[in-house]
């Protein structure tokens, strides 16, 4: 038989062996539902990226890295009709293209790098909540492009996201009207329903609803909101909207004091 | 989504109009004018026609058998694709209608991903061997804004249309499994759909949210609200449409505006869905031609 010269495969689907194992899952363990886990944010640590951030929250990895202004394709045509609230006609505003990855062991299966719908989903939910901030007027003709990859998904992916690709943003110098920060929610199931702020992956696994929030926290304007599962009556979604706005507005100190620390060590850099 | 030319006047005399008034002469929480047909199609199991105004959109559903999920060996599924036809609109011409169908077949997925909405249960066959696939296929034909409305109202109306034949799992003395069918056509299962909720798309304009927009209102609204609500008043899924960004106290105003308004819109397609079954299989069927 001839030697298969090219890469051998593994077969077309495969499931890692806990699926077949006895279902032991440990509930999640009680906790203060408003506890937000400590967060460790770094800006500007990729050198062939004009900003990046890097952020973790407990067990959520997520590095996000932006490149541009670049000249958007397809900008040959010419002005088109003008935006709402009088801003520059919409062929001559900036864009802003937001690609969102997850690394293949990331989650507890393997999953191939094409992720399909779920990432695109979560894109455009990230470029939803990041249009809001930044004064793409000011980049006529231009296209900013933010790329976020999960390393790990501890819990609140997408909040977490959020939050570093506005931090990204920040460090590359992207003109923006206010910081965006996510936050992530979970509602843990019938006997007991309560909001929970920041779960685990865990408490994510078991919730019967989700929800991520993003705020700007100076102008308090919630940026964006996605949320979708058995969540109960509105007031329970009400309810939970103001527990994340919360949440969002007690991150924001760390993230000022990540992105001046940023600063000072460029500031550092460039004398030396 | 398709877009409009406007001129600055145009934009200033819908933005304070909405205070009072809307353009058509309607109030902030009225639909338009609402057609709703079922069984359209005759290869798929179920289909309904829907018009809001001039956004006109076709849903198919078709039952397929197939294997279970690994982590739902109990339970079917429901499968959305949603196509943008270049008939819409000239932006969607080629592959430019793919990023719209893609948000919205996502948006479904999600409203459906609750135990409550679709009684999953009912379509398993045998479990982790067979179960039932619904297909949902949306086809949009015309666009004149508000298509999550529009499209979610049809794909209701499509599911209470959907026939599923009855199937009989028999098991041989060597334990292999057959599956028959059975010999009545008119035998089949029906699902619920009590719990299939609604979407109601609010923008904001001016100082104002509004119900049912036009193509000319959502190009004034820089931000809005989609909202999925039940029959009782329960909220599934909720996202933030748009470039602009939302006031905290408005979107709490906005779900209870949704909430109010998807009542009345449960409530008025439940008892059109049931008057046209009530018509029988003799009733004059419009289709494409009315």
């Amino acid at each position: 038989m001839p030697g298969d010269h090219r890469r051998i495969r593994g077969p077309e689907e495969s499931q890692p062996p806990q699926l077949y194992a006895a279902d032991e899952d440990e509930a999640p363990a009680a906790r203060d539902p408003t506890r937000l886990r400590p967060v460790y944010a770094r800006a500007g640590l990729l050198s062939q990226a004009k900003g990046s951030a890097y952020l973790e929250a407990g067990g959520t990895k997520v590095l996000c890295a932006v490149s541009g202004p670049r000249q958007a394709e397809g900008s040959e045509r010419g002005g088109g009709p003008a935006g709402a609230g009088g801003e520059a006609p919409a062929a001559l505003r900036g864009r802003l293209l937001c690609d969102f990855r997850r690394a293949p062991f990331a989650g507890r299966r393997r999953r191939a790098p094409p992720g399909g719908g779920e990432e695109r989903e979560l894109a455009l939910a990230l470029q939803e909540a990041l249009e809001p901030a930044v004064r793409l007027g000011r980049y006529p003709r231009a296209q900013l492009e933010v790329s976020a990859l999960l390393l790990e998904d501890g819990g609140s992916a997408l909040a977490a996201a959020l939050t570093a690709a506005a931090l990204a943003l920040a460090d590359a110098g992207v003109e923006m009207y206010d910081l965006v920060v996510g936050c992530g929610l979970s509602r843990t199931p019938e006997p007991t329903p309560t909001w929970l702020l920041d779960p685990t992956r865990l408490e994510e696994e078991h919730a019967a609803a989700g929800l991520t929030v993003a705020l700007m926290p100076v102008l308090n304007q919630v940026a964006g909101l996605l949320g979708s599962g058995e969540g109960g009556p509105t007031e329970s979604w009400a309810e939970a909207v103001r527990l994340g706005l919360e949440g969002c507005q007690r991150l924001y100190p760390v993230l000022q004091q990540c992105l001046v620390r940023a600063a000072r060590r460029r500031g550092a850099a460039a004398q030396s | 989504m398709a877009s409009v030319a406007l001129s600055e006047a145009e934009k200033v005399y819908i933005v304070h109009g909405v205070q009072d008034l809307r353009v058509d002469g309607r109030g902030c929480e009225d639909y338009r004018c609402v057609e709703v047909e079922t069984d359209v199609v005759s290869n798929t199991s179920g289909s309904a026609r829907v018009k809001l105004g001039h956004t006109d959109i076709l849903v198919g559903v078709k039952a397929e058998m197939g294997t279970p999920k690994l982590e739902k060996p109990n339970e079917g599924y429901l499968e959305f694709f949603v196509d943008c036809s270049a008939n819409a609109t000239p932006e969607f011409e080629g592959r430019g209608g793919d990023d719209l169908g893609t948000e919205i077949a996502n948006t479904l997925y999600r409203i459906f991903n609750n135990k409550s909405s679709v009684d999953l249960k009912s379509l398993c066959i045998s479990p982790r061997e067979h179960c039932w696939i619904l297909y949902v296929d949306v086809l949009l034909l015309e666009c004149d804004g508000n298509l999550f409305d529009t499209i979610c109202i049809a794909v209701k109306a499509a599911l209470f249309n959907t026939r599923i034949p009855r199937v009989r799992v028999l098991e041989d003395e060597e334990g292999s499994k057959d599956i028959e069918l059975s010999d009545d056509p008119y035998d089949c299962i029906r699902l619920s759909v009590e719990n299939v909720p609604c979407i109601v798309t609010l923008c904001k304009i001016g100082y104002r949210h509004v119900v049912d927009a036009t193509l000319q209102e959502e190009a004034c609204s820089l931000a809005s609200l989609l909202v999925s609500v039940t029959s009782a008043g329960v909220v599934t899924c909720m996202r933030k449409v748009g470039k602009g960004s939302l006031d905290p106290e408005s979107i709490f105003e906005m779900m209870e505006t949704g909430k109010r308004v998807g009542k009345v819109l449960h409530a008025s397609l439940q008892s059109v869905l049931h008057k046209e079954e009530s018509l029988g299989p003799k009733r004059q069927k419009v289709g494409f031609l009315g």
